[in-house]
């Protein structure tokens, strides 16, 4: 029965490639692995760089540098060093921020930190809003922490703040802000088990 | 920058640090097995948050990236060096894996930037228990940097690249770094310039490697030297500089 065959030699691949057996794969030049990672991983990195950058279209851009990136520079993830999507997402979000960042350069900073500081009631709305897409464990870890770490770590990674800026919204010493970062993401790292 | 360079792992993950900051935290990665090992946790970490904000991408990207992708060309995979000890180093802004040749060298690299850049003591004593661990070439360096007339310059080169330069006119040798520059384009190569009054002196010739680093040790008579310059030369070098630099130390003589 060729059907069968053909069945039982396929039989063996049946447990689904990992995103960083797929990756590997497309550091070889493989175009169909990056099909597929693609349709794994192209929702996380458009959501990341949407999140911080804003703009659609803006969003949409950076999203695709970011994508055609890892086809290019496949080469340069290591296994050993931590996980294909955390690869890809710290890329998208360093991608993202260098966006908004280039983007508000030229405008004076205080003036923008200002200006920024009367948009947060509408950003906290929206935010509330984009609450809805968050996964359960993450949005459980978030409230967890204290109102200074998670504020100082929502600032910065979803909203593209340096510390600086975000110790100057709050208020806060430049040396308090640091350390809440380090110590709401060590509280995040231990609440949703991440190893490295 | 205050004392404690170690609680900077949460603000590198979140990339809360403005690009100064960034590169100085980066080369102090590479000479801090704990911070590297915690910036890996957090950058994961930090990954989780991202992916909590996954939406679906807009219809026509998938298409548009695969077209992209067909024709663009992929780095090549490099040989791998020396193992994974760099566990927590975000790799992301570019640069292989492995360890580059010139890796030993970048200990008292790193070691001068955060000595001088930052000026913690607890790190100095630190780093200069290490520097004096190193030998011949990084002696060099540790030699440099403790002359009595050792001056530190930098400056901006083209697309955010810095070269930093940690000079001592008594020995007439530098210590030269540059960060974040493109490769010499094909057939060419960067030609250094020590810069006084009666022109330009070659100072010798480099490229930058994947990471788009250099660090070596520059000779000359600095004792009048007004600039350090980098020019794109032909292959080879040249007598002179042919092109407008592309990097110029003042030295402020």
């Amino acid at each position: 029965m060729p059907g069968l065959r053909r069945l039982r030699s396929v039989a063996p691949a049946a447990s689904p490639p990992t995103d960083e057996d797929l990756l590997l794969e497309v550091a070889r030049g493989d175009q169909p692995a990056y099909a597929e990672l693609y349709d794994r991983v192209g929702g996380l990195v458009y959501g990341v760089v949407r999140r911080v950058v804003r703009d659609p279209a803006q969003s949409e851009e950076v999203a695709q540098e970011v994508l055609v990136e890892v086809w290019r520079t496949a080469a340069r993830f290591d296994p050993d060093k931590g996980s294909a999507s955390t690869w890809i997402l710290t890329m998208a979000h360093r991608r993202a921020i260098d966006r908004v960042r280039s983007e508000q350069a030229s405008r004076d900073r205080t003036q923008r930190v200002g200006q920024r500081e009367h948009q947060r009631e509408y950003d906290a709305v929206a935010e509330e809003v984009e609450v809805a897409f968050e996964h359960e464990q993450v949005r459980t870890a978030l409230a967890a922490l204290t109102d200074l770490q998670r504020e100082a770590v929502e600032l910065a990674y979803y909203k593209g703040y340096t510390y600086r800026e975000v110790a100057e919204l709050l208020d806060t010493p430049l040396g308090t802000i640091k350390t809440r970062m380090r110590d709401g993401l060590i509280r995040l790292r231990d609440a949703m088990g991440v190893a490295s | 920058m205050t004392a404690d360079i170690h609680t900077l792992t949460g603000a590198y993950a979140v990339d809360a640090l403005d690009d100064e900051e960034r590169r100085f935290f980066e080369q102090h990665l590479e000479a801090c097995e704990p911070c590297a090992q915690e910036v890996a946790e957090l950058l994961a970490t930090a990954a989780r948050l991202g992916a909590a904000a996954a939406e679906p991408p807009p219809a026509g990207m998938k298409a548009k990236v695969l077209a992209e992708v067909d024709r663009t060309r992929q780095e090549a995979p490099r040989p791998r060096v020396g193992g994974s000890d760099r566990a927590g180093r975000a790799d992301v802004a570019g640069g292989p894996t492995g360890r580059p040749w010139w890796g030993g060298l970048m200990l008292p690299a790193a070691a001068v930037l955060i000595v001088l850049g930052i000026g913690v003591g607890v790190l100095v004593n630190d780093l200069y228990g290490r520097l004096g661990s190193l030998e011949q070439e990084q002696v060099r360096y540790t030699e440099i940097m403790a002359a009595p007339d050792a001056r530190w310059v930098e400056a901006d080169g083209p697309d955010g690249s810095l070269g930093r330069v940690v000079l001592s006119a008594s020995r007439g040798e530098a210590m030269m770094l540059v960060d974040g520059m493109d490769r010499a384009p094909e057939d060419h190569i960067y030609e250094l310039w020590v810069i006084d009054e009666g022109g330009a002196t070659p100072a010798g010739l480099f490229d930058v490697d994947d990471r788009g680093r250099m660090s070596r040790v520059v000779t000359g008579d600095f004792a009048d030297a007004a600039a350090i310059g980098v020019t794109v030369e032909p292959a080879g070098g040249s007598p002179q500089p042919t092109t407008d630099p592309v990097m110029v130390l003042e030295l402020g003589t």
